[in-house]
């Protein structure tokens, strides 16, 4: 049990510190989505001409093939600087990539993930379906098989930023006559195949960057499954270990900063009686249970990745960090509207940050599994309870 | 970095674990009523033997030399077994006489031959100094010698026959507890908490039996709904009874996680160690009274039972709470902290 870093890691530290000190642009990013994937690029593309893409994928295909522990250290770097945060970026860095790592072919490895790290091309996911949500894998997107390629036909839905990727990870059915999990495959499909059809979606804090995406006939390479026909499942759940394991790292991180910022906005803000917002009980009570929580999130961050460094795969116990980080974000945001007073409903001033960042938090108990699902899990694979 | 256990402070977990399961088992505390016995037959030496007294003491004061983690981890398992608060009382107080230099006493508590009973001030009025004035609650009296009593500027140990302790009902079947008032009472023993942060070491150390609380409870209720059946199947498939118990489970992880960065904070004297405290005892103290609401509701009518234990915990959460600072304490002295890193 030690929270201590060697010098080695130390000295990491230090270069990352001073390279980032030395690259995080200064500008803001850009709001418009097509100026958006351009900043997000070229961002990519300056981490790795510094050498920093791909901190922990293996230097074969363009990463530095370094541990969990110097990822973490490059992330609270990272978020101390406040560089760009993942963005467009987050699908292929931190799913699409790390799955074809655990489960991609050679040809695969080599094919898709050097152009990820060198900020050639942006991913997303096509996983929900209008019917099949919760219950993923009733999922009902059909591939053919037709010669050397999968006929597929269907639709996808919450596919994040799909108009501006490149690629897409995709799960159809394969095979309708096995059981629900058995008969999917995980394939990699272009964006600009032809039979798609791509409708952005509005959602409640007035983005568009979710889609739902038509397939008529698409044509995909057989070659593009990765991990076996019918064996989707599998890569899937490998996926989403990764997605609730280590790959909300960075905004775990990022959550340590934010409670600051709103303790910070509890110092300045008025109340209607004159006092400042930290001076009242009811307020100064919450904040402290919270940044209470906070501090906790990331004591369960540096337990997690202890974990998994031991075992050597993100365990179930990522639904728990997963669960715990949404919940608490989304008490975060709200206490910040209670602190704002009226003001709350302005999203122009410099605060609109807290209302906006309220809408947006409810997304995060829904996208990457919903807080019942993340439950369903925690009691079925960490506590051993029923179906 | 690594914040689990090492294989070395796992075997300690998993010596008390069996330790405490086969001579203190929790049956014996239902049976028969026998409640005050199980407190009188928990032979201080006994556990004084295996060192646990003195687990996180150095060797120079008489003490195992381990640190503040595998004290915490040990407090888990005591916490978890619903071990009386005077081993908390020898542990600190043991700690008090060392930096006092008064080693005869300190060596009597380790060898747990002179039972340290717990107190704690009942108002703010106390003061704990040289001498010790105001009003005090204290568990574990009975065949007691000594009483330590805490504030957050300083320790104390007290002969306990010079003080008029008061018997008073105790909340918790498996305690004696008992009041008392002190006017300018001699003290046997003390130490300002500069010079040992004793009621520090006893916020994080109640934490960590707050955490075996929450976490026993959470064992209990999940045995329990997947046992127990209604409508046909385990209650533990209702995703109205699961979720409850994933909620569970998350405070205890949470309390755990937070158990281990503190307690490594503290024994480095890192300077985020007072703000992880006061994060882990607030976070403790909802994980073990929460939980053991859940666990009752779970459990239904017989969770409101005697014949259950698990009304021992909910009781035993209530009564650590307040120990070493409570909610509102830790709350407000943790907004007042600037974080640290």
């Amino acid at each position: 049990m030690n929270l201590d870093f060697t010098a080695q890691q130390l000295a990491f530290r230090d270069r990352v510190r001073d390279w980032l000190a030395d690259n995080v642009p200064r500008q803001a990013r850009p709001a418009d989505g097509a100026e958006g994937r351009e900043f997000d690029l070229a961002w990519q593309r300056t981490l790795y001409a510094g050498g920093w893409a791909g901190i922990n994928w293996p230097t074969a295909y363009g990463g530095q093939g370094l541990d969990t522990f110097q990822q973490l250290i490059f992330l609270m770097e990272y978020t101390r600087c406040g560089a760009p945060g993942d963005h467009y970026r987050f699908n292929g860095l931190n799913l699409a990539g790390p799955t074809i790592i655990a489960c991609g072919d050679e040809a695969q490895k080599q094919t898709y993930l050097p152009p990820i790290l060198k900020g050639e091309v942006l991913w997303c996911q096509g996983f929900s379906e209008p019917a099949a949500g919760s219950d993923l894998a009733a999922l009902q997107t059909r591939g053919v098989i037709d010669g050397d390629a999968l006929v597929v036909n269907g639709a996808k839905i919450w596919t994040s930023w799909a108009r501006f990727a490149d690629w897409q990870q995709l799960l159809v059915r394969t095979d309708p006559a096995a059981p629900k999990h058995q008969g999917i495959s995980w394939v990699i499909n272009r964006m600009d195949n032809p039979g798609m059809q791509i409708r952005p979606i509005r959602d409640m804090a007035g983005g568009d960057d979710l889609h739902e995406v038509s397939y008529a006939d698409v044509r995909i390479p057989l070659a593009n499954v990765v991990g076996g026909l019918n064996n989707g499942w599998r890569v899937s759940m490998a996926q989403l270990a990764f997605e609730r394991g280590t790959a909300f790292m960075p905004s775990q991180i990022e959550t340590q900063k934010t409670i600051e910022e709103l303790i910070e906005l509890a110092r300045t803000v008025r109340l209607e009686d004159g006092r400042l917002a930290i001076d009242d009980d009811h307020i100064a009570y919450q904040l402290a249970t919270l940044r209470a929580e906070t501090r906790s999130l990331l004591a369960m961050t540096l337990m997690g990745i202890s974990r998994s460094e031991r075992s050597g795969m993100p365990g179930p116990e990522g639904s728990m960090l997963k669960l715990f980080q949404s919940e608490l974000y989304k008490r975060i945001t709200a206490l910040a509207l209670e602190i704002m007073g009226p003001d709350r409903s302005l999203l122009g001033e410099l605060t609109g940050r807290w209302p906006r960042a309220f809408l947006g938090s409810f997304a995060n108990t829904l996208g990457g599994g919903t807080s019942e699902i993340m439950r369903n899990i925690i009691g079925e694979r960490c506590l051993g309870l029923p179906k | 970095m690594d914040l689990l256990p090492t294989p070395e402070q796992q075997q300690i977990v998993d010596a008390a674990k069996t330790f405490l399961a086969r001579e203190y088992p929790l049956g014996d505390a239902l049976n028969g009523g026998g409640d005050a016995a199980r407190a009188g037959s928990i032979a201080l030496r006994a556990v004084a033997e295996l060192g646990w007294l003195g687990i996180g003491l150095a060797e120079s004061s008489g003490g195992v030399g381990y640190g503040l983690p595998e004290e915490a981890l040990l407090f888990v398992e005591l916490g978890r077994q619903l071990m009386p608060p005077c081993l908390l009382g020898a542990a600190l107080g043991a700690r008090v006489a060392a930096a006092a230099g008064a080693e005869d006493l300190c060596h009597a508590i380790l060898a747990g031959e002179r039972k340290v009973a717990l107190g704690t001030p009942r108002s703010f009025a106390a003061s704990v100094k040289a001498t010790v004035s105001g009003e005090f609650l204290a568990f574990d009296t009975g065949d007691a010698e000594l009483l330590l009593l805490t504030d957050d500027s300083g320790a104390a140990l007290l002969e306990a026959g010079a003080l008029e302790l008061a018997d008073a009902d105790c909340i918790d079947p498996l305690l004696r507890a008992s009041t008392l008032s002190c006017h300018a009472s001699d003290t046997a023993a003390f130490v300002r908490a500069e010079a040992e942060p004793v009621f520090a070491r006893g916020a994080l150390l109640t934490g960590a039996m707050l955490l075996g609380i929450a976490e026993a409870v959470t064992d209990r209720a999940v045995a329990y709904a997947q046992e127990r059946e209604q409508f046909g199947r385990p209650i533990g498939s209702f995703q109205a009874i699961k979720h409850n118990c994933a909620d569970m489970a998350v405070r205890c992880e949470c309390v755990r996680a937070m158990l281990y960065h503190a307690s490594i904070n503290a024994e480095s004297l890192a300077a985020a160690a007072g703000f992880d405290l006061h994060c882990l005892k607030a976070l403790a103290i909802t994980a073990a009274t929460l939980n053991a609401g859940t666990a009752v509701q779970i459990h239904g009518g017989m969770g409101y039972t005697e014949e259950m234990d698990i009304h021992l915990f909910v009781k035993r959460a209530q009564l650590l709470s307040p120990l070493f600072g409570g909610e509102r304490y830790h709350l407000n002295k943790l907004l007042a902290e600037q974080r640290a890193d």
